[in-house]
């Protein structure tokens, strides 16, 4: 069951302007249409419920006061929130350390299973999230970005500042890193 | 075996298939709170601040530090400062702001003590013209305060005696301070001029004594301003009486 509500879209600017000259109801609007996104997203990186929702505050709140900074010259007001998002982690990666949090209960697999055995349905929701912030940060945020907030390689490239080849390419090798670390393989780049 | 391309694609399914953890909505209730306490806080701050808006507020600002500075400095300029007329300015708002006779009186028997003072400065500064206009100017305002004597005489009798007892002492202290100028100089035109104006404040103090007349008023002859602006004014030595 997804229920992240509808993908972001051009629709935003004419709420933009409206928080521009002071509309509070516009303001809630784009609060409700991004908060909850903002958190998972926020939460997929992290892991902390707590953290999550102080780091989708804060991303909030500097994208609807600080409208000033956004100009839509080819880059959605979507794709300008995900980076404040995605610098708002980085922050608190700096302040606070980069914490892996790997549930012992769901441990992956032995070195020696064999990789076309592993069953991914099996794995639990928990699994995969500790198993994705084992990654590198690239291969994170394409993946969160890519499947757990339904984005397109091409909103994902522009979030990233890359190509939309350079994002599948990533794309690629963060699903093949992601499935080592399921099997419990050394991953490159970490 | 699977290949690695059906793996992956596999794994990207389970991935999509992730349930998206939400937010307590507590957390949401405390998020819109701060996210619109911060919003409204951006509105107002960018209300004051528009660059333009600010530019303009600092020039006005600016200026009226500036002009209020100037006038404040100018309350004690003397005649030889640029700040001079300035003074004058001054002097003729606060007499515009004066309404009844005893005030006015009192204002031109502080304005020609001021005058006296000015002239005793520019006498110590061997400025004996610009001494001599202070004196000239000390006249003129003892002139129009006789004139304020003579007409409250004519309206309230009471007021009038009590304006000229005010008058006479302030023209007797004046005069003691002439003396001592008088004493004091060397150069024989300040000299001279110092002796005029005591002979022309025993004038204006004969004027404010005469006898109240209903069909006529005394006026002193007055430069039409006695104040610092009008400092360069050449006023009659002799009072003269209009109808």
């Amino acid at each position: 069951m997804r229920a992240l509500g509808r993908p972001a879209g051009d629709d935003d600017r004419p709420l933009i302007e409206r928080v521009r000259n002071g509309d509070q109801d516009a303001a809630r609007t784009l609060f409700e249409r991004y908060f909850d996104r903002i958190y998972n997203y926020v939460y997929a990186r992290l892991g902390r419920a707590e953290d999550a929702e102080d780091l989708a505050i804060d991303t909030m709140t500097r994208s609807l006061t600080r409208l000033d900074l956004f100009h839509d010259q080819g880059v959605a007001f979507s794709s300008w929130v995900y980076r404040i998002a995605h610098n708002a982690t980085i922050d608190h990666y700096r302040r606070h350390g980069k914490v892996t949090i790997v549930s012992l209960e769901h441990a992956p697999p032995s070195e020696s299973a064999d990789p076309s055995e592993l069953a991914v349905e099996q794995l639990s929701n928990d699994d995969l999230r500790a198993a994705l912030r084992d990654l590198t940060d690239e291969q994170q945020q394409v993946l969160i970005l890519r499947f757990f907030q339904d984005l397109t390689a091409a909103q994902v490239a522009v979030i990233l500042g890359k190509s939309v080849g350079a994002v599948q390419a990533l794309q690629h090798r963060a699903l093949g890193s992601l499935e080592r670390v399921l099997q419990g393989r050394p991953v490159d780049g970490v | 075996m699977a290949s690695e391309v059906q793996r992956l694609e596999r794994l990207a399914e389970r991935l999509r298939a992730v349930d998206p953890v939400a937010p307590s909505p507590g957390a949401k209730i405390r998020g819109w709170n701060l996210v619109l306490a911060a919003v409204e806080q951006s509105a107002t701050v960018r209300s004051h601040g528009h660059p333009i808006r600010r530019l303009l507020v600092a020039a006005a600002t600016v200026t009226i530090l500036l002009v209020a500075g100037a006038l404040a400095a100018s309350a004690d300029s003397l005649p030889d400062s640029t700040l001079y007329p300035l003074k004058g300015v001054l002097e003729n708002v606060r007499g515009a702001l004066t309404f009844s006779q005893s005030d006015r009186l009192v204002q031109h028997l502080d304005l020609a003590k001021t005058r006296l003072t000015e002239a005793e400065a520019m006498l110590a500064r061997h400025r004996v013209d610009l001494a001599g206009r202070a004196l000239n100017a000390l006249n003129d305002q003892l002139n129009v305060a006789a004139e304020l004597v003579q007409n409250a005489k004519q309206s309230d009798p009471a007021i009038g005696a009590a304006m000229q007892n005010r008058l006479s002492q302030a023209i007797a202290t004046d005069d003691k301070q002439l003396v001592v100028l008088q004493g004091q100089a060397a150069n024989p035109t300040a000299a001279s001029a110092l002796a005029q104006a005591r002979d022309r404040a025993a004038e204006a103090l004969k004027v404010a004594q005469a006898p109240a007349s209903p069909n006529s008023q005394s006026s002193p002859s007055a430069s039409p301003s006695g104040t610092a602006q009008g400092q360069g004014a050449t006023s009659s030595p002799q009072p003269t009486t209009t109808p």
